[in-house]
């Protein structure tokens, strides 16, 4: 690791005036930003923690749940509104990491998660987001691990949060802080398609600080379910996951939402595939109809060919899971 | 003889001393050596002369302390100021390995405490090595390096400067850190992680590095009675919070329930894990407030702790006979 100058932020106005300084990176939990800077991924040279700032609460809000940036994950996904109101976000919380990991990560630091690309990682290998311009050894290396939607020629990392599925197909919108105000984004915005700048990850401004997230209580989020699948029980990143949120009246499906972890280069979430849902009766063949337009323009390498059935199957049976959740 | 007539210098012939120059200090007020020191310095095989302008206190494996007359050219060879302490180390060869001046404000009679304590803990995990040369130098070596660590957190300096003000070095910071319920003070770089302060910086060397990045769990400590990774958490993020390793659990001679538990399960093989594995437990148990565990609740909940000796069978038995007894 490099040498960086390190501040406590003593409020969040504090943190907004040291985080405008050029190459100054926010500190919450660490556990992602100082093992990148372990391994030199990234080296800011200045770190601010904003690790003691009151941003932990989880407040109900307005038909919603308002989550402080600065709840771990542990604290989200223990929290009884959440679980009640947003049991896929809990259950996508659990499924993701070890109990350690979690009680330090933060849901602000977990929107901004970077992937697991085993090629973003390793200083010795060409990586576009890494090293703009300077290509990417993952198009011809080991891709198992590696996303088959959103890619470009320039980058195939997979996105790697489990939680962002979940926000995503409950339709979350990020709050954040930064030098010209407070504003509000809509979760499928947050995060940045690689295209030809896989540098760009998030629709952020320099500076800004994500606040909070707010999480609308809707009757399908009161019934979502989470489906993870992955090389061991526990303890690894996705393969393919899933995020279903049903809201079943009348035998028909009023609304949906669902969202694919594992297999994009962002939360992968697609409105057709929801729109699809609606009105539907909950069946095999609709549930089969949706995860087939959730993976339109899948484009795979030979070792992640397998995740278009992988997924499609998870999404099918995270959404049966959603039609039978009470 | 070194110190039988005229003026002490000291005569290596395979030896390694530390030499501490303390221009501060008085015969009424140089502090007198732990016995623990004295253990460690029999154990190393190394010397200790504690150098005053009025004289000195002789510090030799195996022999009580003895006086030194005043060595004026022994200061002048070594560059010793008059005002400022001064620690240097000797190789076996009577070179001079290490030079360091430490900071005009020290105080020199809390640092020598300081120093001698945290020497003592440095080098505790070497008693019993052999005695060869280059083993012992790199030994007497570390000793040098717990000396100077200790003496550069000054006592008043931490409250007073806090984090946020740099010091003239920009990657120096005072980090007052509360280890199992002890307050320890520590001049360190801000990117130091909580794993190496406690390692290298406290030498409590029971907190184990395995991966260093977050994915075994062999560096597990509690911070506030949670578990975390601290190989991914910067040791200045957790400034002033209760923090708990292996060495913190057992109360004197009785060890804490889920020590006993390992041991009567022969719950390890190589033993590496174990301090992780027995500190998760203790959090796991914790956070399931004395309520029951099924072995697939143990297995997930000790998912963070990888042990390469597959002892998983038998630490699982471990935590199932702890619960309850905690």
């Amino acid at each position: 690791m490099r040498l960086i100058q390190f501040q406590r932020a003593s409020g969040i106005d504090d943190a907004l005036r040291a985080g405008s300084a050029p190459d100054t990176a926010f500190l919450a939990g660490g556990t992602s930003l100082v093992d990148l800077m372990k391994l030199e991924v990234l080296h800011p040279a200045r770190v601010v923690d904003v690790g003691r700032l009151a941003l932990t609460r989880i407040d109900s809000e307005g038909g919603g749940l308002r989550i402080g940036a600065l709840a771990t994950n542990t604290d989200v996904a223990q929290n009884g509104e959440v679980k009640k109101k947003l049991p896929a976000l809990s259950e996508a919380l659990l499924s993701g990491a070890s109990p350690q990991l979690r009680n330090a990560a933060t849901v602000g630091g977990n929107l901004l998660q970077r992937t697991r690309c085993a090629y973003y990682r390793d200083l010795a290998t060409a990586c576009n987001k890494r090293d703009p311009g300077a290509g990417c050894d993952a198009l011809q290396g080991w891709t198992r691990m590696h996303a088959i939607l959103g890619t470009s020629d320039r980058c195939i990392a997979a996105h790697p949060s489990d939680m962002c599925v979940a926000l995503a197909a409950l339709d979350a919108t990020v709050r954040v802080r930064g030098a010209a105000g407070e504003r509000d984004i809509p979760f499928a915005e947050l995060h940045l398609l690689p295209g030809e700048h896989p540098e760009r990850e998030f629709a952020l401004a320099p500076g800004e600080l994500i606040l909070s997230v707010f999480v609308p209580a809707t009757p399908q989020a009161a019934r979502s379910r989470y489906l993870k699948v992955r090389d061991r029980a526990s303890y690894a990143f996705a393969l393919a996951s899933c995020a279903a949120a049903l809201h079943v009246e009348g035998g028909r499906i009023r609304a949906a939402g669902l969202a694919l972890g594992g297999v994009g280069t962002k939360p992968w979430r697609v409105p057709e595939a929801e729109a699809a849902l609606v009105g539907q009766a909950p069946s095999a063949e609709a549930f089969g109809r949706a995860a087939e337009i959730a993976l339109r323009g899948a484009r795979t390498r030979p070792d992640n060919a397998f995740k278009v059935e992988l997924a499609r199957r998870t999404a099918v049976r995270a959404l049966r899971r959603a039609a039978e959740a009470t | 003889m070194d110190i039988s007539d005229g003026e002490f210098r000291p005569i290596c012939g395979g030896v390694p001393w530390v030499l501490a120059f303390c221009p501060g200090a008085s015969g009424s007020t140089c502090p007198r050596p732990s016995e623990a020191l004295l253990a460690e310095l029999r154990g190393l095989g190394a010397s200790l002369a504690i150098l005053r302008p009025d004289g000195g206190t002789l510090l030799r494996a195996g022999d009580s302390p003895q006086p030194l007359r005043p060595a004026p050219a022994l200061w002048a060879r070594h560059g010793a100021p008059p005002d400022r302490a001064t620690l240097v180390v000797l190789d076996g060869e009577g070179q001079a390995r290490l030079c360091r001046t430490l900071d005009a404000s020290a105080d020199v009679e809390w640092m020598l405490l300081c120093a001698l304590r945290d020497a003592a803990r440095a080098s505790a995990p070497a008693r019993g090595v052999g005695r060869r040369e280059l083993l012992v130098w790199a030994l007497a070596a570390g000793v040098a390096a717990a000396v100077l660590d200790a003496c550069a957190g000054s006592p008043r300096a931490p409250e007073q400067r806090g984090v946020q003000t740099a010091s003239s070095d920009p990657g120096l910071i005072d980090v007052a850190l509360v280890i199992n319920g002890e307050r320890r003070l520590l001049r360190i770089e801000s990117r130091v992680t909580l794993l190496d302060a406690l390692r290298e910086n406290l030498g409590l060397t029971g907190t184990k590095k395995g991966c260093d990045m977050g994915q075994c769990g062999a560096c597990t400590v509690l911070v506030d009675g949670k578990r975390i990774d601290s190989c991914l958490a910067l040791a200045v993020q957790h400034e002033g919070r209760e923090i708990t390793t292996i060495e913190g659990l057992a109360r004197g001679e009785d060890l804490h329930p889920m020590q006993a538990a390992f041991l009567e399960q022969d719950a390890f093989q190589c033993g590496y894990c174990t301090p992780g594995q027995i500190l998760s437990a203790v959090a796991l148990l914790a956070e399931h407030k004395g309520q029951p565990l099924d072995d697939d609740a143990i297995r997930e909940g000790m998912s963070g702790n990888l042990c390469r000796c597959g002892a998983y069978p038998n630490i699982v038995a471990a935590v199932r006979g702890a619960v309850g007894r905690s």
